[in-house]
């Protein structure tokens, strides 16, 4: 039963599929490197996106690509007020990480009601349809939606490395996300950073999340689910380690779609619980890179969100 | 007069449950909001013992305070070994993933919810004896909970979550004591579950989610954390407080979220216009004024 | 030599940077030495990894002959070995008393359990505790302060209250990190008559200190630690009279 076509068109599909989780998971990695803050709240960035997508396309029935720009300019905005009247009025007034952490956390949930509230709880999608057309290449089913969510989500990744490689903002994101009071000691500006890390996630958030609500439906909690999923692969991709964030949220995407093989599929929404339990229980640090550069240039851990002292 | 026999027992089980995850969260210093998934347990496991195991429902209450204690154990081992900081995500996916399976097994009732669970005592005694029970038994988890906030394990964990490796350089198993809250925390939640599953008789997963979370810790946040009486006159101003909505005669579609955003939304406006609750406890919400060192502490990597 | 602190061959490396190179330093009973050496000579991180708080890649730590390789912070201060911190660590949210009592070793009143089923044992030993508080706080100078919250304290106090709770423990060994950094007056001589009584209960003392005079007054033998290493042990005055160590000292 299990011909090499049909395992090659799980592994296309759930690759297809993993696109938007390795963005979410990618954004939530930078904002935990760089503003150390444990950001439930893109759930709330992500909600926001979606219904303003589904209110330019599905409601009020424009083109795509306004719904696209819409689902941008939301997730920039909320980011912006997250990190101006949150997060920046938070550290000013040194609020501990848990005080921070309940704060994302409250407002991912005060978004997803609000959202219950206009929109209602059932599900809905950014176009009428989840129905993309399909043709077959090589014996495997790739549809429409396939190429474009790949190739926006690797073109973001270059982007991404690019930017923190290249440009002097991004270089700023890596130096405080080393640390934050040498890089200002260095005439970096740590607010400025903060918020253009909040911006680039955001904006990565709201791209992700049209994609996955032009293929899937979207309930006001399931942002919540989702961001999850994107926790559990910053935690098994290493804390402060994008790329291994975005590699393990591949994984994990392929690891759920394949268990249609061997799972009723009511309980594939199971898997990712024992995934986020497995991680914290096995790979708490992330699968283990062979430096440990953190300790040594004596950055204070402690300071970094939610980790405390690691206790070695 | 069967109405305020409801709301009267609502707010005892609140404040079971407040005072227990103040306990865990305020007074322990555990990040968890997971509090309602061990109030589930205790609920399901006493309700299943009950109607289907044919134990006494005075002796499956207990029990289901037991399986709550113990689920928590599974828990909070493995997310402790590595840091207190694991414990909030793991019980995130612990609540949601125990929720998913209750949702998708059978004999839990499903979705659907679990019914004809046996009442504690027969129609002739009634509800006011099981209200004035409840009441007695949130009244001495309050005082239990005081009670040990006050001796010397209190002390200890004060201390610990001062500064936890001072803690242990004293020869203080740190482990243990976040181990004995979170199990006791989570062990009186499983006796409000308990409680409430048979004076309703009805279960449904969804009573237990993340919306419950959200209540419980604004019942903490807008009570006063880290107070003894902070997280009664919550529960008792919010269990009253919906009440209030309800008679406003809304559709169940916009009463549920429009709870949902009272909740939220006062833990928002108290977070940054009145930190510390309605019953202040101090500078609760500091987090250290000088940032503190790497683990090795006092430039062990800096050399 | 079984008895008192022995390390052997610890070594630790944090990336590139070697913090303890192979070091080998005996404390018997009773002995009070001194740990010199320039900033970043490994002195703090010695006693990270001594105390269990930083786990080591090689080498063993002993105290009065039990290998204590491989045990928890905790299950080490147990054991007899105690601590103070250069940055104090007191915790901030107790009186001067209660931090003590944290420290106290054996405590049935701290447990769960005996809490809530014993409550005689947890009022004996709560009133022992609280007695032996007050010998310790009487020793040190402090008895007066004991209700005090921390904040009204003076630096110096506030260092005597950490060596006063690291006495609680009833210690086989004490490693004190820095006691004098920040401390003037009073606080000098409790502290010196403090450690020299423990020393002659028959505890092994190691001292980190900048303070030369102080060093010199209370050490009866000194290490000079550098780059992760013991390069010289003697007697303090030698110590400082070496010129290459002076070098050393000052060069960095």
């Amino acid at each position: 039963m299990l011909s090499p076509i049909i395992l090659l068109q799980i592994v296309w599909t759930s690759l297809a599929t993993s696109s938007c989780f390795v963005l979410f998971a990618v954004a939530f990695a930078l904002v935990l490197k760089v503003n150390r803050v444990f950001n439930f709240a893109q759930a709330a960035t992500m909600t926001v996106a979606f219904y303003a997508a589904f209110a330019v396309s599905g409601r009020a029935e424009l083109p795509g690509w306004a719904g696209f720009l819409a689902a941008i300019a939301a997730s920039l905005l909320m980011s912006l007020l997250l990190e101006v009247f949150g997060f920046r009025v938070l550290r000013r007034r040194r609020a501990s990480s848990m005080f921070v952490f309940i704060f994302t956390l409250v407002v991912a949930e005060f978004v997803a009601y609000l959202a219950m509230l206009v929109f209602g709880t059932w599900p809905a999608t950014v176009f009428p349809s989840l129905f993309w057309p399909v043709s077959i290449v090589g014996g495997i089913a790739v549809s429409e939606w396939d190429i474009p969510a790949l190739g926006a989500t690797l073109t973001t990744l270059a982007v991404l490395f690019g930017v923190l490689r290249l440009t002097r903002t991004g270089q700023s994101m890596v130096a405080v996300a080393d640390n934050p009071d040498l890089a200002e000691f260095y005439g970096i500006a740590k607010e400025r950073t903060y918020l253009a890390a909040m911006l680039i996630a955001g904006a990565i958030t709201g791209l992700a999340m049209f994609l996955y609500g032009t293929r899937s439906q979207v309930q006001p909690t399931s942002a919540i689910e989702l961001l999850l999923f994107a926790i559990a692969a910053t935690i098994i991709g290493g804390i402060g380690n994008l790329w291994g964030a975005a590699l393990t949220a591949a994984i994990l995407g392929l690891c759920q779609n394949a268990s249609v093989l061997f799972l009723p599929s009511e309980w594939q929404g199971f898997l990712l619980y024992a995934f986020l339990f497995l991680a914290i229980v096995f790979f708490p640090q992330g699968i283990r890179l062979p430096q440990r550069r953190r300790l040594a240039r004596g950055i204070p851990a402690a300071v970094v969100g939610l980790h405390g002292p690691m206790g070695e | 007069m069967e109405y305020l026999y409801t709301i009267l027992m609502l707010m005892a089980l609140s404040v079971i449950l407040a005072a227990s995850f103040n306990f865990v969260i305020g007074y322990g210093g555990l990040i968890s909001i997971a509090h309602p998934v061990f109030y589930a347990i205790g609920a399901y496991v006493s309700a299943l013992l009950a109607r289907d195991a044919g134990v006494p429902v005075a002796l499956a209450i207990p029990l289901g305070a037991v399986a709550a204690l113990l689920a928590s154990l599974l828990v909070a081992v493995p997310a402790l070994r590595i840091s207190g900081d694991y414990l909030l995500i793991a019980s995130i996916g612990f609540q949601l993933g125990v929720l998913e399976a209750i949702k998708n097994m059978t004999w839990t009732g499903g979705a659907g919810g679990l019914t004809d669970i046996p009442a504690l005592f027969g129609r002739s005694t009634g509800h006011a004896v099981y209200v004035a029970l409840a009441i007695v038994l949130a009244a001495g988890s309050v005082l239990l909970l005081r009670g040990i906030t006050r001796s010397a394990y209190g002390r200890a964990m004060s201390a610990l979550r001062d500064d936890e490796l001072a803690f242990a350089a004293l020869g203080r198993n740190a482990m243990m004591i976040k181990l004995g809250v979170f199990a006791l925390g989570a062990g009186l939640a499983g006796l409000a579950g308990g409680l409430y599953a048979h004076y309703f008789r009805f279960l449904a997963p969804d009573q237990f989610d993340i919306l419950q979370s959200a209540a419980l810790l604004t019942i903490v946040v807008v009570g006063g954390m880290r107070t003894v009486w902070g997280p009664v006159v919550g529960a008792v101003v919010l269990q009253a407080l919906p009440q209030a909505i309800t008679f406003l005669d809304l559709p169940p579609s916009v009463l549920g979220p429009l709870q949902g955003i009272l909740f939220t939304g006062l833990v928002l406006v108290f977070m940054f216009v009145r930190p510390a609750g309605l019953i202040a406890a101090g500078d609760l919400w500091r987090g250290a004024a000088v940032p503190d060192a790497t683990a090795g502490g006092d430039g062990a990597g800096r050399a | 030599m079984p008895d008192g602190l022995e390390v052997r061959g610890l070594c630790k490396r944090f990336g590139g940077i070697v913090v303890a190179d192979a070091i080998d330093l005996a404390i018997p009973p009773g002995r009070i030495l001194g740990l010199i050496g320039p900033n970043g000579a490994g002195k703090t991180s010695f006693f990270n990894l001594v105390a269990g708080v930083v786990r080591p890649d090689a080498g063993r730590v002993a105290l009065d002959g039990r290998d204590l390789s491989g045990l928890a912070a905790f299950r080490r201060a147990r054991l007899g070995l105690s601590r103070t911190w250069q940055n104090l660590r007191l915790f901030a949210s107790l009186t001067v008393l209660d931090n003590l009592l944290i420290g106290t070793r054996r405590y049935p009143a701290e447990r769960l359990a005996a809490l809530l089923l014993r409550p005689r044992l947890v009022r004996q030993s709560d009133a022992a505790a609280r007695r032996r508080a007050f010998e310790v706080l009487e020793r040190v100078g402090l008895a007066a302060f004991a209700h005090s919250e921390l904040g009204r304290l003076s630096f110096g106090q506030q260092k005597l209250v950490g060596v006063a709770r690291a006495l609680m423990n009833d210690p086989r060994c004490l490693l004190l990190d820095e006691p004098m950094a920040g401390v003037e007056g009073a606080a000098y001589g409790s502290i010196q008559s403090a450690v020299r009584a423990l020393a002659r209960d028959g505890v092994a003392v190691c001292v980190v200190e900048h303070n030369v005079a102080f060093i010199r007054d209370l050490c009866d033998e000194g290490a000079f630690m550098f780059a992760g290493r013991v390069l010289a042990r003697g007697s303090i005055a030698d110590l400082i009279a070496d010129p290459r160590l002076t070098e050393l000292y000052f060069g960095t």
